[in-house]
């Protein structure tokens, strides 16, 4: 199980998810056709730097960089480096950053100029199983409800979920128990009590779900080379329901009191 | 960022069997010394078959028990 916790951390890992989401932000603008990878890398280092935070990936067993930017076939764990984006890419930005000890984590695919209608489809479900794994953030349900209704949902278009990478609870570190994987029958695993924050984060495969992990010990790509998409939020469960931990508390303020 | 799917590797010492065990356990001897002697089973490997007292083998440790391992090859 993971670790509960109290209101007042909850607080601190909103401001956390805050600062990514604002950074996700202005990457997604930035992602213009001709520019690096290792340019969107130094536009999130600075952003997360200026408001008083911390990357969380820089130095996590190694990884190089403060962004993970996968592109087209790369489904997560892209190291920013020299290559140029083009017209009609779509490119998965993934960020996490540290306030006050605490983690917040999350990531989108967005298109790079004029994609094709394939993709934007595949974007649309993909950002849809993560609502759809969201929605099931209710004391009670369990972490296989969360990746039944993520699979149910991205296999309903044909697409297939990545199985060899999972979400995760976080915290006081990135990665917390439990794992949250995207896909397996509902009403098992551990149980949802208030206080657990989970990272989400549905990765789809237009075509079949294998991966394999480049020679550089993180990129990890489609084996097939099909077009791949991710998105990620860090959310709280609340007795109320889930809370995306990057939105502003969204149940009523008598509620809070009792929180 | 995803987490890779699954447990984290466990981690491996070096070892000498000191002394057989019934139910294919045996005493080893960590080469490390601090942690000293634990309890193993072998794995499944054929070639872990009739170990002697004095083998050097790796140990695989258990994280939820310092004194119990698995020999997952001979050294």
């Amino acid at each position: 199980m993971s670790i509960q916790k109290s209101w007042s951390e909850l607080l601190t890992m909103a401001r956390a998810c805050r600062i990514v989401v604002e950074t996700l932000d202005l990457l997604e603008a930035a992602a213009q056709p001709g520019v690096t990878t290792k340019e969107l890398d130094r536009v999130a280092r600075e952003a997360i730097e200026k408001a008083g935070a911390r990357p969380a990936f820089l130095g996590y067993r190694d990884y190089p960089a403060t962004l993970c930017i996968s592109v087209n076939e790369e489904i997560v764990h892209g190291i920013p480096g020299p290559k140029k984006l083009q017209d009609g890419d779509i490119v998965g930005l993934d960020l996490g950053c540290i306030v006050d000890g605490f983690y917040g984590d999350a990531a989108r695919t967005v298109a790079v100029g004029r994609a094709s209608a394939e993709a934007e489809r595949l974007m649309k479900v993909t950002r849809e199983a993560l609502f759809a794994g969201i929605e099931m953030c209710h004391p009670g349900k369990r972490v296989g409800d969360i990746g039944h209704a993520v699979q149910v949902h991205a296999e309903s278009f044909g697409y297939s979920v990545v199985k060899d990478f999972v979400g995760h609870g976080i915290g006081t570190s990135l990665h917390e128990e439990p794992q949250v994987p995207n896909y397996g029958p509902a009403g098992r695993r551990e149980r949802l009590v208030p206080g657990m924050c989970l990272a989400i984060e549905p990765m789809v495969n237009v075509g079949r779900p294998e991966v394999e992990v480049l020679a550089d010990g993180w990129t990890a790509v489609t084996r097939d080379g099909s077009l791949s998409a991710h998105f990620e939020l860090s959310v709280a469960v609340t007795e109320f329901g889930p809370w995306i931990l990057s939105d502003p508390y969204p149940y009523a303020r008598e509620e809070v009191a009792n929180a | 960022m995803p987490e890779a799917a699954g447990r984290p590797p466990e981690e491996e010492a070096d070892a000498t069997v000191r002394e057989a065990l019934p139910n294919a356990l045996y005493r080893v001897e960590l080469a490390s010394g601090s942690k000293g002697v634990v309890v193993a089973h072998v794995a499944g490997d054929s070639s872990l078959l009739r170990l002697r007292p004095g083998d050097p083998v790796v140990v695989e440790l258990a994280a939820y028990d310092a004194g119990r391992g698995r020999i997952v090859r001979r050294r």
